[in-house]
């Protein structure tokens, strides 16, 4: 019975995507144009890129800069944000400092960043942290000011002690504002990845579409930017694997004492760096 | 369970804000409840009980005055108190599992898990829950009246001799509510702990107290004390029915509203 609804909910979410992909199957068969060739070719040269090219060097570099960027922009900014968002004080010193810095586009540091640590892994992987910890910081921060003050009184008239206190209340209470911050974090992060590769690196995928389009070698360029939209995807299902894991709680509650539980839902749309 | 201490209010003033916008909640209100009692706190909307409640629970301090417990003042939340709070859907922890929630008091402490599984699992069964079918569900999965005994078993866990309750039955159906009455009388007889239960419903207060304690006027003060002679045996039917019943939830009833002396109301009244 479970795997009858599994198909059932598989194929509700799966029929469009395959119209999708056979569609552009069938209008791209017979394409003549250099710039849009046939989705076979493009398919073909992204398979000898990932099975003889250098292209799962270059995937894996990306997706090593972005994991290690994403994670210690989630360490910093939870653990930042746990902290202010406990504190009144800070919050207030901090808010103007907090939204400047998300108002200021990441991608504006790109050349600086570059000019100043290089080329390397460690520049790309800071610029992943340094634009993807501002929407997880601030969405903790409210998260944390978001839970409801009968949660804190009790904790505090039970006399728990801060560390569990920490662990037990108010992460748990700001976790889904969290993973809200976390998302809108990992598209962040994967423009940056791309953008940070395509201004002054050797390898990365955001360096092959580069290179592969300065060279004309255009089923190339159109593998590498598919490839970095399984990329994003990928890594966004991972995310939403996680959420449904830690959040299990949160998502099977109605739907009414979920608003009640999280009357701010700001900042998930206002975060992209990149949108004009 | 140890026996408790007298819980002693004297003199406590409460404001909030400063200067020309203050507002003084609570003038000069003095009380005191003995170990085992059972007392309420009736009062109309706005007449600062909730605030005498978070002053006694060590939750807020008085601006001026003094509570004590014992002899030790009450600054802050102690061991010898638990709380039960109105709004059950906000102080039982969505993400912690029932068991979780009523022995979350013991984590912290210091308590072994298995231990407090372990008592939750009886205090659950206190309050008339069954631990295999609820322990492990979440509190938003029961009813709320389900989810107030919850809250009441999480107070009992903290093995505190005093239970301070917070209008605990004002957010459930009428039939949950007089469960949960008796459920309150019958701990407290089993155990021997103190009870305050604040609360603005006047047949409850008379029902479930040992002595009333009518707060009014503005800002609020002690007026009236009165020792509810009603026996230990009480029933809703029965007890509810009775007139001496009738005649002191009449008195409290005039005295809230500031209308005549109880003694002129005539006994048949209802």
């Amino acid at each position: 019975m479970f795997t009858g609804t599994l198909w059932k909910s598989l194929l509700k979410q799966l029929w469009l995507p395959v119209l999708v992909f056979a569609v552009l199957l069938v209008a791209t068969a017979g394409s003549t144009s250099f710039y849009f060739p046939p989705l076979t070719r493009v398919l073909a040269a992204l398979w000898t890129g990932l099975t003889g090219g250098g292209l799962v060097g270059d995937l894996l570099f990306s997706l090593r800069n972005i994991a290690f960027g994403l994670t210690l922009a989630t360490v910093a900014g939870v653990g930042a944000g746990l902290v202010i968002g406990e504190v009144r004080l800070l919050r207030q010193a901090t808010a103007p400092l907090l939204d400047f810095a998300r108002a200021t586009p990441t991608v504006a540091f790109v050349p600086v960043i570059i000019l100043t640590l290089g080329i390397g892994s460690g520049p790309k992987v800071f610029l992943i942290f340094l634009g993807s910890v501002w929407p997880i910081l601030l969405n903790t921060v409210s998260g944390v000011h978001g839970i409801n003050p009968a949660v804190h009184e009790t904790a505090h008239s039970y006399r728990i002690p801060w560390r569990l206190r920490l662990l037990k209340v108010v992460l748990p209470g700001a976790l889904p504002q969290i993973f809200a911050g976390i998302r809108v974090a990992l598209s962040v992060a994967v423009v940056l990845m791309v953008v940070s590769e395509i201004y002054g690196s050797p390898v990365g995928l955001g360096n092959f579409i580069l290179q592969s389009g300065s060279s004309f070698k255009v089923a190339d360029t159109w593998a590498g930017t598919i490839l970095i939209g399984i990329l994003g995807y990928a890594l966004s299902v991972l995310l939403l694997a996680a959420e449904h894991l830690l959040l299990g709680w949160y998502h099977q509650r109605p739907t009414r004492a979920r608003r009640a539980l999280r009357p701010l839902r700001m900042r998930e749309n206002r975060n992209e760096v990149l949108s004009p | 369970m140890k026996r408790g201490s007298s819980l002693i209010v004297e003199d406590v003033r409460k404001s909030f804000g400063e200067g020309p916008d203050e507002h003084r909640v609570i003038d000069g209100l003095s009380l005191r409840v003995d170990p085992g009692e059972f007392v309420c706190v009736v009062g109309p909307s706005g007449a600062g009980k909730t605030t005498l409640l978070r002053c006694l629970s060590g939750l807020t301090r008085p601006t001026s005055g003094t509570v004590r417990y014992g002899d030790s003042p009450v600054t802050k939340p102690v061991a010898d108190i638990a709380v039960v709070f109105q709004d059950y859907r906000g102080s039982l922890m969505p993400w912690l599992k029932v068991w979780d929630n009523v022995a979350f008091p013991l984590e912290g402490m210091g308590v072994k898990r298995t231990v407090r599984k372990r008592r939750a699992e009886e205090c659950l069964a206190a309050v008339g829950l069954s631990p295999a079918e609820v322990g492990d569900k979440h509190p938003w999965q029961l009813s709320g009246g389900m989810q107030q005994r919850v809250a009441i078993a999480r107070g009992l866990a903290y093995e505190a001799p005093v239970l301070l309750m917070d209008e605990p039955f004002g957010s459930v159906d009428a039939q949950s509510r007089f469960d949960l009455e008796d459920l309150t009388l019958s701990l407290r007889r089993q155990l021997g702990i103190t009870v305050i239960v604040v609360t603005h419903d006047i047949d409850e207060a008379v029902y479930l107290g040992d002595r009333v304690i009518v707060l009014g006027g503005r800002p609020a003060t002690v007026i009236d004390n009165l020792t509810i002679d009603l026996g230990t045996g009480r029933d809703q039917i029965g007890t509810r029915a009775d007139p001496r019943f009738a005649e002191l939830r009449t008195r409290v009833l005039t005295q809230i509203r500031g209308e005549k002396a109880p003694e002129q109301v005539p006994k048949a009244v209802i």
